[in-house]
């Protein structure tokens, strides 16, 4: 039995050498090739340095050397650490600095695009494209003179670190979830047993790769030893392009977020015919509407539909698998049962654990829970509680911070946040993080964040600002502003400007206030 | 008739103020891609359509909204173009 993830790959490699492990824009690897390029990438980074736990970043559009160098990094015994492409040079920084990264893959414009100072600390980058090569650059040509047919010696055990995945901070500063082999293989073994995944499967990854989802992509398509399709930016975006792949591609199992779904629904032409080859669809991140998801269900006879839930500190921890039959009733769709191996409680404020029909917070246990957040112990201890319900031993149980009550079916439902997290086409967003980029900026006073709600991409945002000077910002200055601290998918697609902004009797922004108002610039 | 060189500064200038400076993007060249940088994302696309059929009293179907189509300045100015010929 696999116990750290690579061992996934080593097994299919052996068992399926020459079938297609991986497609993206037209090129592939096979399993052989897939093997071999990340024992030479791993051969690569042992001789720069990489030693057992040490940080290496991916920064490059996804391509099939997101996969190689995922694999590569983890046979060298490293964590890897994807970030955003699209993420600012700010943010980006900030990152490789917070977890002390030396060794960054990427490619010549994304290194261009860093700050001076965070390329200083890089002692090592390797090209993905291109062949320029110095001292401290290499290529990736250059991995040919490394030894293919096995990966470097480290000893491993199941609870060293495998990735660290950044999400927003209420802060400002992005926190780094770090993740174990066991971690996201407890997540990988039930997501095989429960969809079935085998060889003949050809999954869709739609997610970014720093984004949870794509564990499951990539971890299950190596495990059954099937093949894995990324879905690339020129294919995302259109949605009669990516119905057509769909059905060009045969591919059987499909997971994203709901608002990608809801895109090819409205947009993509669809017919049954075009989704005949899936069957198993599985989506998490976001609330599906219930309009939605019957039109979806409609659409897709034969496949099996499943409510994926849970933030990336557990992966998934709990799911609903769709019965078609209670579809036309249903008012709102539930995120289920915990997984297989995971334990969830609805716990109320003062410990307790809830009652039928009582809002409690959903705490969850088990192999897939995280240890905590890169070099945050105090954001950990908040997070990442003691396990009160038993007293023999010392054992962590992870706060969501989601609000749920459990259903006279049975099932969990969501029913909100304990804080001003926010989800918008999947990312989780913390508004705090946006509030702060704002009052960073040296001409604002006051700033308020706010969730519009919307359904296709769940949520739009708004902010509500007061300058010192009334009149001396405009709404373009602001978003310019926030482009270049948070992802692009964090700044204020509104943005209100105020002389002032209205207080509650404590003095306090009152945004219930701000939000029963119709956003001024309608952009 | 409309003219080749105003449709495609209006487009530019639209793509420049809607999607690029809003994200930090000041200039953008004509053949540069829209989607691999993000200047515009998945709701965006369907703003520079209804943009496309006001603005040049074209028809854009489903079908034709494709990466071939919209991913540059020349790229969208070749299917106006094509599509006010009609």
């Amino acid at each position: 039995m696999a116990y750290v993830l690579q061992q996934l790959l080593t097994k299919s490699a052996k068992s399926y050498p020459e079938k297609m492990a991986v497609w993206a824009r037209g090129k592939s690897l096979s399993y052989r090739e897939l093997d071999q390029r990340s024992n030479q990438l791993a051969h690569l980074l042992r001789q720069r340095g990489v030693q057992k736990g040490d940080r290496v970043a991916l920064f490059f559009p996804k391509c099939v050397e997101s996969i190689v160098s995922m694999l590569g990094v983890l046979k060298a015994g490293g964590v890897y650490v994807p970030i955003d492409p699209q993420m600012p040079a700010d943010r980006a920084g900030y990152i490789l600095s917070n977890c002390g990264v030396r060794i960054l893959i990427t490619t010549t414009a994304k290194l261009a695009d860093l700050m001076p100072e965070s390329r200083e600390l890089l002692e090592t980058v390797i090209f993905v494209e291109g062949d320029t090569a110095g001292n401290q650059q290499i290529a990736w040509s250059k991995l040919d003179e490394f030894p293919a047919a096995h990966a470097p010696q480290v000893t491993m055990v199941e609870t060293d670190l495998a990735y660290i995945l950044y999400t927003s901070g209420s802060t400002g500063r992005p926190k780094g979830v770090m993740l174990t082999h066991q971690n996201a293989l407890t997540f990988v073994e039930w997501c095989a047993e429960e969809f079935q995944v085998r060889s003949e499967d050809r999954l869709s990854n739609h997610a970014p790769l720093h984004f949870d989802l794509s564990v499951f992509d990539v971890y299950n398509t190596l495990e059954a030893g099937a093949t894995v399709y990324l879905i690339t930016e020129d294919l995302a975006l259109f949605p009669t392009s990516l119905a057509n792949f769909i059905e060009n591609q045969k591919i059987t199992i499909w997971y994203s977020v709901p608002s990608a779904l809801m895109l090819l629904l409205l947009h993509g032409r669809l017919t049954p015919a075009k989704l005949s080859s899936l069957r198993v669809i599985l989506f998490a991140g976001e609330v599906f509407p219930m309009k939605y998801l019957r039109q979806l269900a409609g659409m897709s006879q034969s496949s099996d539909l499943y409510n994926l839930y849970g933030p990336t500190e557990t992966n998934v921890c709990t799911y609903y698998k769709v019965e078609r039959e209670r579809l036309e009733g249903m008012e709102k769709l539930p995120i289920g049962i915990a997984c297989a191996n995971t334990e969830c409680f609805s716990v109320m404020p003062e410990g307790r654990l809830a009652g039928k029909g009582e809002a409690g917070e959903l705490l969850v246990r088990g192999p897939s829970v995280t240890n905590g957040y890169w070099a945050d112990p105090e954001k950990t201890k908040k997070m990442v509680v003691p396990n009160h319900f038993q007293e023999h031993f010392e054992e962590k149980m992870y706060r969501t911070g989601d609000i749920v009550t459990i259903g006279d079916d049975g099932n969990y439902y969501f029913q909100g946040r304990r804080d001003s997290q926010i989800k918008s086409r999947g990312y989780r967003i913390e508004l705090g993080e946006i509030e702060a980029a704002i009052l960073s900026h040296p001409g604002v006073r006051e700033a308020a964040v706010l969730a519009v709600p919307d359904e296709v991409i769940g949520n739009r945002i708004r902010a509500v600002v007061a300058p010192h000077i009334p009149g001396s910002l405009g709404v373009l200055e602001l978003q310019q502003y926030c482009a270049s601290r948070v992802p692009k998918y964090m700044i204020p697609e509104l943005v209100d400007l105020h002389d002032e902004l209205p207080k509650t009797s404590t003095g306090k922004i009152d945004r219930v206030k701000l939000a029963s108002e119709a956003p001024v610039t309608a952009k | 008739m409309i003219q080749s060189a105003e449709v495609k500064d209006r487009i530019r200038e639209y793509v420049l103020e809607e999607f690029a400076k809003a994200k930090g993007i000041d200039q953008i060249t004509d053949d540069e891609s829209l989607t691999k940088n993000g200047v515009i994302d998945s709701m965006g696309i369907f703003r520079l359509v209804a943009f496309l059929e006001e603005t040049f009293g074209v028809r854009v179907g489903d079908e034709e909204i494709t990466h071939d189509n919209l991913e540059s300045v020349n790229a969208i100015e070749k299917l106006v173009l094509a599509k006010s010929k009609k």
